[in-house]
């Protein structure tokens, strides 16, 4: 097999690779939709569904990006620069200021890892607390913040796939 | 007396690069919001392994070494166990990469064992994500950026780890390497 053949075999193989990821994520963004419940608004795959006080009010999608101001700070554990979307600006764009008060609880959950966080509405909405979202390697998200509860890796919540907001 | 496959000067040159690779990994912070950015050091130093010790099998041992290094370190956002096997698979899919194209000094091969190592990292993150009921990618072209992130990034290294090995050549390197073996 002359060197040629092989270079033309491995670039296949990439190339396979590339497509069967591509393809199965297609397959199950096709395949991922649910239908929404009477009088609640539907998801969009990929969209993190957000509850208040039991209730889908919304999912965070992508287009909402594009309405959002990226934050960014630099992470005093491991000093690397994380860069996303504040969770107040987040919550904002689906639920009215006046339904939240500074005890609103909000809980950011991940189903896949089993992980939760829960912050107080007073401490997503303080600037320097950096609550916020960044994108993961695989385009999902991942809160993280400054404050001392979700500073190191352990904490933050890797693949965020739930909202919930409860006002006492 | 059997020869060993791996010779003890040859051992501690692979341990030395492994514990490179996670020095590196904690040291060298590069500012680039771009998914698998780490694998322009990574995959040199895993080209330049291959070419220090020509023989199959040294890269996934590099690979190995350097995984239960990084998961004792708690090194990685996913877990020991994902970080073991994304670890490993690197030298792992160098190797396997190796076997087919040969030559990792040849900078057509250099790139492209950077790529297929690097993509090995990429397929363990992506299947134990699917494995485990990860969410959809939020944007939902957040494959497709991670894909192409992990191939341009791995495609440097392999191309940085070749130049570094056709350097080590002409600073005759390999000829001191074999008075030492």
């Amino acid at each position: 097999m002359t060197q040629t053949t092989r270079i033309l075999i491995a670039i296949g193989i990439v190339i396979v690779i590339v497509t069967v990821v591509l393809g199965v994520e297609l397959l199950r963004r096709q395949t991922g939709s649910s239908p929404a419940a009477v009088g609640e608004p539907t998801l969009v795959p990929g969209s993190i569904p957000i509850y208040l006080d039991g209730k889908l009010v919304g999912g965070f999608q992508p287009a909402d990006l594009e309405r959002l101001e990226k934050a960014s700070f630099i992470e005093p554990a491991e000093g690397k620069k994380q860069e996303g979307w504040l969770l107040r600006d987040v919550l904002l764009l689906y639920v009215d200021a006046e339904k939240l008060n500074p005890g609103s609880l909000i809980t950011v959950s991940s189903s896949s890892r089993g992980k939760t966080a829960q912050v107080t509405w007073a401490e997503a909405d303080e600037p320097g607390n950096w609550v916020m979202f960044d994108l993961t390697n695989r385009g999902t998200l991942k809160l993280i913040s400054a404050l001392e509860k979700l500073s190191t890796r352990d904490q933050w919540i890797q693949d965020a796939d739930k909202i919930e907001v409860v006002s006492p | 007396m059997k020869e060993r496959y791996f010779s003890t000067f040859q051992l501690i040159l692979l341990a030395l690069l492994a514990v490179l690779i996670v020095v590196a990994k904690i040291a060298l912070r590069l500012p680039l919001q771009v998914p698998g950015h780490s694998g322009l050091f990574w995959m040199a130093i895993i080209l330049v392994a291959a070419g220090v010790v020509r023989k199959p099998g040294a890269t996934s041992l590099v690979g190995l070494s350097s995984g239960i290094l990084a998961a004792f370190l708690n090194m990685g956002d996913f877990g020991a166990l994902n970080t073991l096997l994304s670890y490993t698979m690197i030298g792992v899919g160098a190797d396997l990469a190796l076997l087919l194209l040969r030559d990792p000094e040849n900078l057509v091969v250099a790139v492209l064992v950077g790529v297929i190592g690097h993509m090995g990292k990429f397929l363990v993150k992506w299947t134990l994500g699917a494995l485990s009921g990860a969410p959809l990618g939020f944007v939902a072209l957040g494959q497709v950026r991670a894909v192409v992130g992990y191939i341009v990034f791995g495609a440097l290294g392999g191309l940085l780890g070749g130049l570094t090995l056709q350097a080590l050549r002409r600073a005759g390197f390999f000829a001191y390497l074999a008075e030492k073996r």
